[in-house]
C-alpha cells in the first residue's frame, strides 16, 4: 500500500524521522506492507517536492544544503500542497510559539479541513484548541495523533488504548526532563538551583531562555494533553495551577532529605484539578528517577498504579514515536 | 503516614530490670512508646499492672503486633488486655519564605485551633534576614480529610506570602 506524506519542519525531529523511514523502508514493506513516500519537505520558505516520493538518502546527504536539491521551491506553502499532491498524512514538526501554538496550529487545522490525516510532535496547538482540533478531525473522519507530544517516545498517550478495559483516576508524572535533570543534581551534589542550570545549559540539556522548562510552563503543557486524551478531560493550559522550581534551594533539598523525602517538580492531575509544582515523595518511589527522563504513574481503578518511564526528548525518539502514529493510521484506515 | 495508638496492659514482677524486658520488643517492632504507667496500688504477689502506650504504622499493625506478642510470651509477660486508640495521620510538609518573621507560634495555634497538632519543626537558614526553609511534621487527627487539612495550611500560607511543598 502506498501513504503519501508530507513533512513541515525538517529541524532536528524531522531530519531524525527522514533518516529512520530510510532505515526502516523494507521492515516497512515487508510486515505491514506500507510504502511510504514522502511528496513533500516543507519549511518556512519552500519545500522539497516530488509527486513520486522524495529521495531521502539525496536529501540527508546534503544536510544543511538541501535547498540546493533540484525539486526545492520556493516559497512553497503547506495548504497549496495539501491541494496538489493528494497526501494521506501529514506530518507537522515545525518549532512552535508556546502561546499562540502557531505555525502548527494552522497546519494542523488547514490539513484536516483538506482531508488529510495529521501527526504531530508538537504539543502547542493541543494543550490550546485540544477540543477543536479532536472536533474537526471527528467531523471529517479523519485521524489526529500527537503521541511524540508528550514524554516523546513513552507511549504516554497510546497507553490509553492498552487500558480500555480499565479506568485511570489519577496521574502523577515527571514531564520535562530539564527540570528532573537540576533537581537531581541539586539532590545530588548540594549545589544551588543556578548552577544546576547553568550546568544544564552548558551540557545543551536546558534552553538559554529556560524559562518555560523550570517555570513549569511546559510541563503544564503536557498535563492538560494527559488529562484530555487519558481521562476524557476537556482542558487548555489556563486550568492548570503552576508553580516553577527556581526557588528552590540546597536547604529545602536537605530538609526533605534528613526525612528520606526527595524533591521533584511533578505534573498531578488529581480529583478535578490540574497542578505542576513542587512536591515531596519518598526515595523509593517509582517516581525518583534521576536526569532528564520522563515517568508517569496512573492510578487505575481496577489494577492499582502501572508506571511508564524512558527518554522524554530528543530528535530519534521522538522520530520512532512519529512512525508509530503513522502506522497506527494506517492499520486504523485499513 | 497513619498511625494507630495501641495500649497494652501487662503484669511486671516488681524487680529491678523487668521495664526493659517490656519496652525492648515493642520498640525492636516499630512501636513508638509515648507512656508508660505503673499501678503500685494494684500490686499483687510482687506483681504490678503496667499499661504502656505506644504508636504503631497501621499499615504494619498486624505483622508487628504479632512479633510483639510472640516475644513477650517467650519472655514469660502475658498481655491482661490490649486496647486501640485514635488513628493519627503525620504529614511531612516543607514551608519556605519568611516563615519565623510571620510569627510561626500564630501558624501553629491557628492549626490547633482546628486539632491538627505541630510535633516536630526544623529550620535551616541561609543568611538571617533571607527566607527560611522549615520543615513541619503534623499529626491530623483522623476527623480531618488531607485536603481540608492541606487547604487550611494553603490559606495561612498565602495570607503570609509563604510557599508549602507537600508529599
Amino acid at each position: 500500500m502506498d501513504i503519501k506524506i508530507c513533512l513541515i519542519g525538517k529541524g532536528n525531529v524531522g531530519t531524525s524521522l527522514i533518516e529512520l523511514l530510510k532505515e526502516k523502508s523494507e521492515i516497512l514493506n515487508e510486515k505491514f506492507n506500507l510504502n511510504i513516500k514522502m511528496v513533500a519537505i516543507v519549511e518556512y520558505d519552500g519545500a522539497l517536492i516530488n509527486e513520486d516520493g522524495i529521495n531521502l538518502e539525496e536529501v540527508l546527504s546534503k544536510g544543511e544544503r538541501f535547498r540546493e536539491l533540484p525539486y526545492w521551491k520556493v516559497d512553497s506553502k503547506p495548504t497549496d500542497l495539501y491541494k496538489k499532491l493528494d497526501i494521506n498524512i501529514c506530518v507537522e514538526a515545525t518549532p512552535t510559539n508556546p502561546n499562540t501554538g502557531e505555525p502548527a496550529l494552522s497546519h494542523i487545522m488547514e490539513a484536516l479541513n483538506n482531508g488529510i490525516n495529521v501527526v504531530s510532535s508538537n504539543k502547542g496547538p493541543f494543550y490550546l484548541k485540544y477540543q477543536q482540533i479532536e472536533d474537526l478531525a471527528k467531523n471529517n473522519n479523519l485521524i489526529v495523533k500527537y503521541e511524540a507530544s508528550v514524554a516523546s517516545v513513552v507511549p504516554a498517550l497510546s497507553i490509553a488504548d492498552c487500558l480500555i478495559g480499565n479506568q485511570i483516576t489519577r496521574i502523577k508524572a515527571i514531564l520535562n526532563g530539564t527540570c528532573n535533570y537540576i533537581l537531581s543534581r541539586m539532590a545530588a551534589e548540594g549545589i544551588t538551583f543556578s548552577k544546576a542550570l547553568k550546568e544544564a545549559q552548558e551540557l545543551g540539556i536546558a534552553e538559554t531562555d529556560p524559562t518555560l522548562d523550570i517555570e513549569g510552563f511546559d510541563a503544564a503543557g503536557k498535563l492538560v494533553i494527559l488529562a484530555n486524551k487519558l481521562l476524557g478531560w476537556r482542558k487548555t493550559i489556563k486550568d492548570v495551577k503552576i508553580k516553577g522550581i527556581s526557588k528552590i534551594t540546597p536547604q529545602t533539598i536537605e530538609l526533605a532529605k534528613s526525612d528520606g523525602l526527595i524533591i521533584k517538580h511533578l505534573a498531578i492531575v488529581d480529583e478535578d484539578e490540574l497542578i505542576v509544582e513542587p512536591r515531596l515523595i519518598e526515595r523509593d518511589s517509582p517516581l525518583n528517577i534521576s536526569g532528564t527522563l520522563n515517568v508517569m504513574e496512573l492510578q487505575t481503578k481496577y489494577a492499582g498504579p502501572i508506571v511508564l518511564m524512558g527518554r522524554g526528548a530528543g530528535g530519534p525518539e521522538a522520530a520512532s514515536a512519529i512512525l508509530n502514529d503513522l502506522i497506527n493510521i494506517v492499520k486504523k484506515r485499513g | 503516614m497513619t498511625n494507630l495508638e495501641v495500649n497494652i496492659v501487662v503484669k511486671l514482677p516488681d524487680t529491678p530490670g523487668t521495664l526493659v524486658e517490656l519496652i525492648s520488643p515493642i520498640s525492636d517492632n516499630g512501636g513508638n512508646i509515648y507512656s508508660i504507667l505503673h499501678y503500685h496500688d494494684k500490686k499483687i504477689n510482687n506483681m504490678i499492672p503496667v499499661e504502656i502506650t505506644f504508636d504503631l504504622n497501621e499499615e504494619l499493625k498486624d505483622i508487628s503486633l504479632e512479633k510483639i506478642q510472640k516475644e513477650l510470651f517467650e519472655k514469660n509477660i502475658p498481655i491482661d488486655k490490649i486496647t486501640f486508640g485514635a488513628k493519627k495521620r503525620h504529614f511531612v510538609i516543607i514551608i519556605t519564605g519568611h516563615v519565623f518573621d510571620t510569627d510561626v507560634l500564630d501558624t501553629i495555634k491557628r492549626l490547633a485551633a482546628k486539632g491538627i497538632k505541630t510535633k516536630e519543626l526544623q529550620a535551616k537558614f541561609t543568611e538571617l534576614e533571607e527566607v527560611s526553609n522549615v520543615k513541619f511534621k503534623f499529626e491530623v487527627p483522623e476527623t480531618i480529610e488531607e485536603k481540608e487539612f492541606i487547604e487550611e495550611l494553603k490559606k495561612i500560607c498565602e495570607e503570609k506570602n509563604l510557599s508549602l511543598i507537600r508529599a
